[in-house]
């Protein structure tokens, strides 16, 4: 795989505000690449910063192998779909597709017609040239953003929360769309999201930030079986987090863990170095079960009362107290068939697998 | 419904003096009072004649449409960068160019004119009246312009940028024509209230009298007033065709950006 | 230099802004600082005397003249304030609240269009609505109210109170229909849900959160009627001169620039004082709320 985008020691203030720290990244050749993170957390200043749109205050950007430093955001191989679109409203829909053609002296008319007769049949908007740009829905504004974007084939694709202003429908639709197309141009797509489950299903690499900072760097699965850091593990998903007292580390750890006893897992389920003392062990609600009257299991059991019952349909979530913990186990069931329901103050059993387990400092 | 009696019956209050505009311009009679004494021409037949009042209309024309051009090139200037730029003072810098709006116009008219004769020994001329004009004006231009400036998407211009144009050709493909019909208004507006000035004008004006100096002075002459009249009945005609473009264009200028019209000129 | 000027989003802002910024400075404050210096020097016919003198504020100080013109330009604004502002709330109102949305641009354009044309003529016509032989008069003798016409409607203070207020009806309405148009309708509905009716909904929401424009009404009617010396020159007769009359004159016809130019620095001062007091006092009303 070769490297498309370099940053190295990248950092932006505002006056005092430090937008950006540190950040040192690598984005390959055709990946989809998303940057995750809460509101404020400098995802989109990270975006605008390879867009061209903010120059870095210190450290380096290169695209392609050349320093962007000086290339003002017009003469970058980059393209952008914006937040809001920006899909101009004075122009039809195929002069909105057309705009980056203008100074291309090579096209003719009839050439630059059939590129955008393409963009747009790739978007799915095929025949819509003619529309007034202002009488589309959300939707199709999306698609003519791609449209106007791909039309240049730039090196990569930045979509600055291109979903957020669809309803969920049409989100998860487009979901599905984005990824299709990524695969069919082959480009390099940097996606900035909030939504952690976008992220998970559209990327091949995720970068959470925090605070203008990367605080984990890992493809969809190893960042949600494995986060490095409590502030991951809450950001994407649920967990449960109970005290843990760590005993002896090596190629196993061992360690105790608060209502689950003594514990012993592989070395490479603490992602981060760990040292013998007090830890924090997480655990995801739907790798724990509650065990129905009936059920058997050779995994490890702990008793618990049922404390709180949330009924989702297609899952139910249980609170399960357990000796030991102050806080209940929530915990993620499939509705089966023929699996009941249980009541708040049931005493139930608790089955949990110790590989499930990801120790945090 | 009470309220919507009280809205109209100050229409009428606002409405009353121009209504009685035309009456008394089509009256055959020297005085302005009532009764009424039957219905003539000649009123406006004499203004065709008046050698002086062409000067001062001619005048006016060129300082108004002066003053329209250049209020409205700062008035976009200071528009683009209250609703896009955030900036070192903004609220201070934006207050003090608004100012004009509020400041008695006599104020502006003294110490301008106590600038240009006592302390530049400069003569009074029309670029004096132009100059004081395109300083009140200029509040007026922002305030239509912003309306125009603020509806746009700031990642408007950005986009252009993205898709390869340079910062002023986005400028220039994008914004102006989005901001056209504002900047149109603006102009409309700017041109009126340059017309119409009277306070200013009096204390600036050089040799040339504008046409509400000059009409200023007709007004001492019982015997010119007719003419007056006539007179005022074209100025509102031509000044409420003027606002109807002006009007018609910046609700145009909403709808192509495809936003809902949210209230009037300020 | 230039560069760094425009590299940063602060940077361009400043140079955007610049050129209407520094017009306004070359145009007003340099001008206002200028006759600031003038009021402290005197004038003799035409040569100016540029020595440092309070003389001129203490003509205005000891001249009962001065401070009955300044009195009186006070109580006149003070009142064409009050009688506009009050009379355009209502309406407003209306049409912020009773209007349809996409009838309302046409009121606010019905509203503006007088305000715009023929200043000078508008006030003349007012003297021909409320003269001797006025609208008003004929009017009333027509239909028998009564039997000689009325005098004490023209070249008064009252005529000039009645035009100025006419003069300046749109500048008030605005700025209410403005902060009228902002506030959310669900905290009416929110309101009279909690048990309030509507009467009282109007004192407890509407009006707190229409306060914003209400002050601007207030300035923006208060500050420019005190430079007003057309309508009191029309419509005021000896007894409604205003100190706006006696800058002019002491401008154009007395040639005492320095003293004209004290009487606008006294005079303005006292607006913007009054101005600032009166925001000062409603500075609970506007916190927040810009």
């Amino acid at each position: 795989m070769t490297s498309l985008i370099t940053l190295k020691g990248v950092n932006k203030y505002y006056g005092d505000y430090h937008a950006l720290r540190d950040i040192d990244l690598t984005i390959n050749e055709g990946e989809f690449f998303s940057l995750l993170g809460p509101s404020g957390c400098g995802k989109t200043t990270l975006l605008r910063t390879i867009a061209g749109f903010e120059s870095v205050s210190d450290g380096v950007v290169m695209i392609g192998g050349k320093d962007m430093a000086g290339v003002s955001a017009n003469l970058r191989p980059t393209n952008m779909v914006f937040q809001s679109y920006a899909i101009f409203p004075h122009l039809s829909v195929a002069e909105n597709v057309a705009f980056g053609l203008r100074k291309r002296s090579d096209l003719d008319k009839a050439a630059k017609q059939a590129l955008v007769d393409d963009a747009l049949d790739m978007v799915g908007l095929g025949g819509f040239g003619a529309r007034a740009a202002h009488a589309l829905s959300g939707g199709q504004r999306q698609r003519v953003a791609l449209a106007r974007a791909l039309i240049l084939k730039p090196k990569v694709l930045l979509l600055d929360e291109p979903l957020s202003a669809l309803d969920k429908k049409m989100r998860e639709q487009m979901q599905v769309e984005l990824i299709r197309l990524q695969r069919h141009v082959g480009i390099t797509f940097i996606l900035v999201t909030h939504d952690q489950e976008e992220a998970l299903v559209m990327s091949d690499r995720i970068a959470v930030m925090f605070e203008g900072r990367i605080g984990q760097l890992d493809d969809p699965e190893t960042l949600y079986r494995r986060p490095n850091s409590r502030k991951v593990a809450e950001f994407i998903g649920k967990m449960n987090f109970l005290k843990a007292d760590v005993k002896a580390v090596g190629d196993v750890i061992d360690l105790d863990v608060a209502g689950l006893g003594k514990v012993r897992v592989a070395a490479e389920q603490a992602p981060e170095p760990m040292n013998t003392g007090p830890a924090v062990a997480g655990i995801r609600p739907e790798t724990l079960a509650v065990l129905f009257d009936g059920e058997t299991t050779v995994r490890k059991l702990v008793d618990g009362v049922v404390d709180e019952v949330v009924y989702y349909g297609d899952m139910t979530y249980y609170d399960v107290r357990i000796a030991g913990v102050a806080q209940p186990l929530n915990i993620a069931m499939k509705n089966l068939i023929g699996r009941p329901v249980l009541e708040v103050g049931e005493k139930t059993r608790v089955v949990w697998d110790e590989r499930s387990l990801v120790v945090l400092r | 419904m009470s309220l919507r009696i009280y809205a109209i019956a100050y229409l009428i209050f606002l409405y009353a003096p121009i209504v009685l505009l035309p009456i008394f311009a089509f009256n055959d009679a020297t005085i302005i009072a009532f009764p009424l004494a039957g219905f003539t021409t000649k009123w406006f037949d004499a203004l065709m004649t008046g050698n002086a009042l062409h000067a001062a209309v001619k005048n006016s024309l060129m300082i108004a449409a002066t003053t329209a051009v250049l209020a409205t090139l700062l008035g976009i200037c200071a528009a683009r960068a209250g609703a896009m730029y955030k900036f070192p003072m903004k609220a201070g810098i934006m207050g003090f160019i608004m100012l004009p709006l509020v400041l008695p116009e006599i104020i502006v008219a003294v110490s301008l004119l106590v600038v240009v004769v006592q302390i530049l020994n400069l003569g009074l001329s029309n670029w004096t009246i132009i100059a004081a004009h395109v300083l009140i004006c200029t509040p007026f231009s922002i305030a239509i312009l912003n309306g125009a400036f603020q509806n746009l998407d700031p990642s408007m211009e950005e986009a252009a940028m993205d898709l390869g144009e340079s910062r002023f050709s986005a400028f220039r493909l994008v914004t102006l024509p989005l901001v056209m019909p504002g900047i149109i208004s603006s102009m409309l507006i700017a041109f009126t209230i340059s017309l119409d000035e009277f306070i200013i004008a009096f204390f600036l004006s050089g040799a040339s009298p504008t046409m509400p100096v000059y009409i200023w002075g007709l007004l001492r002459f019982p015997a010119s007033l007719p003419v007056v009249m006539a007179l005022g009945t074209i100025l509102v005609a031509l000044s409420i065709v003027l606002l109807t473009i002006a009007e018609v264009l910046r609700r145009r200028g909403l709808a192509r950006a495809g936003v809902q019209d949210k209230g009037g000129f300020l | 230099m230039w560069r760094k000027m425009t590299s940063t989003e602060g940077g361009r802002g400043l140079l955007m802004v610049s050129p209407p910024f520094f017009y306004a400075l070359a145009l007003l404050a340099m001008p206002l600082g200028a006759i600031f210096m003038f009021s402290f020097w005197t004038q003799d016919f035409v040569t100016l005397d540029t020595t440092f003198t309070l003389n001129n504020y203490r003509e205005i100080l000891e001249k009962p003249i001065y401070g009955a013109l300044l009195k009186r330009s006070l109580y006149v604004s003070g009142c064409v304030t009050a009688v506009t502002v009050l009379l355009a709330f209502p309406v407003a109102y209306f049409v912020s609240f009773h209007v349809r949305p996409e009838r309302k641009s046409l009121w606010l354009f019905l509203i503006t269009i007088p305000f715009w044309t023929s200043y000078l003529i508008r006030v003349f016509l007012w003297k021909v609505i409320l003269g001797y032989n006025g609208v008003v008069n004929t009017g009333l003798l027509n239909i028998g109210l009564i039997d000689e016409p009325l005098t004490f409607i023209l070249y008064n203070v009252n005529a000039v109170i009645i035009t100025l207020a006419h003069a300046f009806a749109p500048f008030a309405i605005l700025p209410i229909f403005v902060a009228l148009e902002k506030i959310d309708r669900s905290l009416l509905e929110a309101a009279q849900d909690l048990g309030e009716s509507k009467f009282m909904t109007f004192i407890r929401i509407t009006l707190p959160l229409s306060m914003p424009g209400l002050v601007a009404a207030v300035l923006i009617v208060f500050i420019p009627t005190i430079g007003d010396y057309v309508t009191p020159e029309l419509m005021g007769g000896a007894g409604g001169k205003l100190i706006a009359n006696m800058i002019q004159t002491q401008f154009l016809a007395l040639n005492n620039a320095p003293l004209g130019a004290a009487l606008a620095i006294v005079a303005m001062l006292c607006v913007t004082a009054i101005s600032l007091g009166f925001v000062l006092l409603n500075r609970r009303w506007l916190r927040g709320r810009g």
